[in-house]
């Protein structure tokens, strides 16, 4: 019988080696997944009794902390503060005892302290009698663009509008404004029934504070499309340069009888103008015929090329601006509307900079991010984001032409934007740009959208420092409404790094 | 003809280990006062008021035990005592660091079904639960006596098995589970766990009796010896009687121990690999059928898989989820005695025990217990190896391994490893049934072991030139 009982003893220590392993895979390796789980009384119990990690806007050479937790005066509870609450509300997010948004939500392991990368960290705490720390976010966004960012946006009439501003070289996010937005620092409280109140009156709030626009919400781009419309024509050789004569006609008549016009009904030129004054002029007919022989799955595929039709993580998670499949890339007569940035085409604030960035980087999009360096509680970098290409968008001889094409834009009195962001307007600074007026449907009535997207050119052998893109909602021409915005955001920036 | 020169020497006599024990015994009784004294300082910052009390009284009993072992069963494997002792004080002092919390002024909250004496009372089980390992040793003086009545412990088995399932539900259901008699008067009795070491000791005659039959007649089909149709009856029975006690106590862990140790003694009778795979396929089988039939089996399945899955955290695997992100909470080094929150798991005195021990003593806690669980059953299945009795070798054999599968059923279960079902965790649960039976259970382990290293007996007188045989 011995020969058997061996082979139990076998048995029972597999069964041994099976629980030995199956503990350690609960309590070393999943145990940080289980920390994060929604509803972890635990974690709940024991997150305000030490410091979480600060939230640093490190993208000026004055950095700023946009959030810090504080002890409370004769307790050992830790408290989370906003010094400049609304300014970066869209950027930090909340970080109530229930729930978090923003970065608050995305870093969160980092900053609670739990994540697997401050293990070592945690272990000599524990064994020194330290207390735990969570670590210190950095990110990309600069104080004076963000600070400028919301200036502009709440005295602006109170339309609801977003910004967004990027270093086309990097794709670092230099600012991230949204309105209206909302306080953080009202949902701190350890109140459950005080923060239930405030929560409601944001969650019903008409204005929706709440909502992150800048990368949240989609609106219809309206004529910042043609500048992948463009692109698309470059590219495929349809338009072989900037004075290449194209056809616009005024009405364009459309396959399904229908007539596209352009604004106010205007002639575009002579009818036969070079592509660029019908890009300075945004004549819709112009682009509108383009779009019909390019085909709309072409103007679709170049939009992805432009970072569309994909869901980002900035690590925020931002909601795809896109071209979407069906009539409007398969029927010829609602191309002419893709074509021009209406029908169903749908993009975000921070698409809108990445347009211009595109442009401004020689054609290539940089992958948009929020946090450059995540340092742990002795101020090791423990983690540093790697700036990495999102797409090859265009041929640099492409950019140059789009580049030369936007200049006209602020530059040429015929200009769309050369009152609000040409020479005049910005002090000397250099803006190229495309302005977008789109009409949104239902949503406004008979206001339209205003849209500008823009960068400042690099010089000397420079890249280009910022490119922004806004939306104002309901704001009318984007010329007037949306470039004014950024030329602001433009302006504090090149000052806080002058 | 001549004789190695020794041959008048007496034989050497194989050392007791005695000294050994009282020593490891020792070393566990250390471990239990520092653990009880660290859940005071934990909890609030001082020693436990009943420090003296508990570890006096602990101490002493054993310290009786210990004595008993020296006197009836001296030549025993000097490891089993204080392995039992450590457990079974490591489970008082979470017992009582669980009855503190929300109590007296100590952080935490109260433990739901669980009074403020819960201590003492454990206490007074461990002084029954030694009492009755004392008396295995006084009563019986070689395991193999036990195989005379390995009928009438047989229809006691069954019968204290049957009892929950016959009595109304206010005398059987206790969380659920209709596995006790409610006695009154707060007494109650979960007779499962001493049925199990019964009917161990009547599979074991029974076994010993039909081996020989069981392994030898039989046909062989696609390589494997199939057992011949009658012989096959007492398997099924012990199947069917392992699903009925699924299906009218709806305790699915008893059942599988009860199908897990027949299956195995089978085997170590036969030695047959086809005993134990046709085992294995029936207890699949039966346990995939009842969950098609039975939706709290199947619930049980759905808790394992999908823990997280919708609303389960906060409601059907409520109990699994808190133990899990309590364990998980506990990580590496735990957050030590009297300073973690297992309050938040429900039943964590009795089932999810094991839990609370994550929580605040972290992975190398639970490790530790783990190896001594471990070496535990491996002291019983060396006993096994090395007893001659056959009877006595089935015995402990079984006892051994169904011991081991306990604490995988309960570990495993409370651990996310396996579906949860609802068995005791050995010497550590709050309750009086599971630690007087695990007692009782060292007290035959340590009876064994004792037959096992006992010399050969020595000559009476000086018998002259007659020759000693050693049967070696």
């Amino acid at each position: 019988m011995n020969r058997a009982l061996l082979r139990i003893s076998l048995a029972c220590l597999a069964m041994f080696v099976l629980l030995l392993l199956n503990i350690n895979y609960v309590q070393a390796f999943e145990a940080s997944k289980l920390a994060g789980k929604p509803g972890n009384i635990r974690v709940f119990d024991q997150q305000f009794t030490y410091q979480r990690g600060a939230i640093i806007a490190a993208g000026d050479p004055k950095e700023v902390t946009i959030a810090e937790s504080r002890l409370i005066k004769g307790t050992d509870v830790y408290q989370r503060y906003y010094p400049a609450g609304k300014v970066y509300a869209p950027v930090t997010g909340y970080d109530t005892i229930y729930s978090k948004s923003g970065i608050e939500q995305a870093e969160n392991g980092l900053l609670a302290g739990t994540s697997p990368q401050l293990a070592v960290h945690n272990l000599t705490a524990l064994l020194t009698g330290k207390q735990k720390q969570g670590a210190t976010v950095d990110l990309t966004v600069s104080p004076a663009a963000q600070t400028a960012a919301y200036n502009a946006l709440t005295s602006d009439g109170g339309h609801a509008a977003a910004v967004v501003a990027i270093q086309p070289s990097t794709g670092a996010i230099l600012a991230l404004a949204s309105y209206p937005t909302f306080n953080p620092n009202d949902l701190t409280t350890f109140d459950g029934t005080t923060l239930n109140k405030v929560d409601q009156r944001l969650l019903t709030e008409r204005s929706q504070p709440l909502l992150n626009r800048a990368i949240q919400e989609t609106y219809p781009p309206g004529s910042s499309f043609k500048i992948v419309t463009s692109s698309a024509a470059f590219s495929t050789g349809l338009v072989k340069n900037t004075s290449t004569l194209v056809n616009a006609p005024e009405p364009l008549r459309l396959p399904n009888g229908n007539n596209l016009i352009n604004d106010g009904g205007e002639l575009c030129g002579d009818g036969h103008p070079p592509i660029i004054q019908a890009f300075y002029m945004s004549c819709n007919t112009a682009f509108g015929e383009l779009g019909i022989k390019l085909k709309g799955q072409v103007l679709r595929q170049y939009s992805s090329r432009y970072g569309m039709n994909q869901p980002l993580s900035i690590p925020l998670p931002v909601v795809p601006s896109v071209v979407p499949e069906g009539v409007g890339v398969t029927d010829p007569s609602l191309t002419a509307f893709t074509a021009i940035g209406q029908y169903n085409d749908e993009v975000t604030p921070l698409q809108e900079a990445m347009l211009a960035a595109t442009v401004a980087n020689h054609g290539t999009l940089m992958y948009p991010y929020l946090v450059q360096q995540v340092l742990g509680p002795g101020l090791a970098v423990i983690q540093r984001t790697n700036t990495r290409v999102l797409s090859r968008a265009v041929s640099p001889t492409v950019a140059s032409d789009l580049q030369s094409m936007m200049y006209q834009v602020t530059h040429n009195p015929g200009g769309t934007a050369f009152a609000t962001a040409g020479p005049q307007a910005t002090g000397g600074i250099t803006i190229d740009g495309k302005t977008g007026t789109a009409q949104n449907g239902l949503r406004n009535g008979n206001l339209d959208d205003a849209v500008f997207t823009c960068f400042v050119p690099g010089s000397g052998g420079q890249p280009s420092p910022i490119a922004v893109g806004v939306i104002v909602q309901g704001g009318g021409f984007g010329a007037d409404a949306a470039a004014p915005i950024a030329v602001k955001v433009i302006k504090a920036y090149l000052g806080a790094h002058s | 003809m001549t004789f190695p020169a020794d041959i008048e020497q007496p034989v050497p006599m194989p050392r007791s280990r005695r000294g050994a024990e009282l020593l490891m015994l020792g070393f566990a009784l250390a471990v239990v006062l520092f653990a009880y004294a660290a859940v005071g300082l934990g909890l609030k910052g001082k020693l436990p008021p009943g420090l003296p009390t508990l570890v006096l009284v602990f101490a002493a009993l054993m310290l009786a035990a210990h004595l008993a072992v020296r006197r009836f069963a001296p030549y025993a494997d000097p490891l089993l005592l204080p392995l039992a002792g450590l457990l079974n004080g490591l489970g008082l002092v979470m017992i009582y660091r669980l009855a503190e919390s929300g109590r007296n002024g100590n952080p935490g909250l109260q433990v739901a079904d669980m009074s403020a004496s819960a201590t003492s009372t454990q206490l007074l089980f461990t002084a029954v639960g030694i009492l009755a390992m004392v008396a295995v040793l006084l009563l019986i003086s070689e395991a193999r006596v036990l195989q005379r009545y390995t009928y009438t412990l047989g229809a006691v088995g069954l019968v204290l098995l049957a009892i929950p399932a016959m009595l109304p539900a206010s005398h059987s259901v206790v969380n659920g589970a209709k596995v006790w008699i409610i006695l009154g008067g707060g007494l109650s009795v979960e007779p499962g766990e001493f049925a199990r070491l019964a009917l161990a000791v009547f599979f074991a005659g029974y076994l010993v009796a039909k081996r020989d039959a069981l392994a030898l007649a039989g046909r062989r089909v696609l390589g494997i010896d199939l057992p011949r149709a009658r012989d096959l009856g007492p398997v099924l029975l012990a199947w069917a009687a392992s699903l009925l006690i699924l299906i009218f106590e709806t305790d699915i862990g008893t059942s599988a121990l009860f199908f897990g140790m027949f299956i195995v003694m089978l085997y170590i009778a036969t030695q047959r690999t086809s005993w134990l795979l046709l085992g294995v396929l029936l207890f699949l089988g039966g346990s995939w059928l009842t969950a098609l039939m039975f939706p709290h089996v199947m619930e049980r399945f759905t808790i394992w898989l999908h823990p997280f899955q919708g609303s389960n955290p906060y409601g059907i695997a409520f109990q699994p989820v808190q133990a899990l992100e309590g364990m998980a909470f506990g990580g590496l080094f735990g957050t030590g005695l009297g300073q973690g929150q297992p309050y938040h798991t429900p039943l964590v005195q009795s089932d999810f025990i094991f839990s609370a021990f994550g929580e605040e003593l972290g992975l190398v806690g639970v490790m530790a217990l783990l190896l001594v669980f471990g070496l535990l059953v491996q002291r019983g299945l060396r006993a096994a190896l090395a007893v001659k009795d056959p009877f006595s070798k089935l015995l402990v054999g079984g006892l051994s391994f169904v011991l081991a599968l306990q604490v995988f059923v309960i570990v495993g279960g409370v651990s996310g490893l396996i579906p949860l079902t609802g068995v005791t965790t050995p010497f550590l649960s709050q309750g009086g049934s599971s630690l007087v039976a695990s007692w009782i259970l060292v007290g035959i382990l340590i009876r064994v072991s004792n037959s096992a290293r006992k010399p050969a007996p020595q000559p009476i007188q000086d018998e002259g030139m007659t020759q000693v045989v050693r049967a070696a």
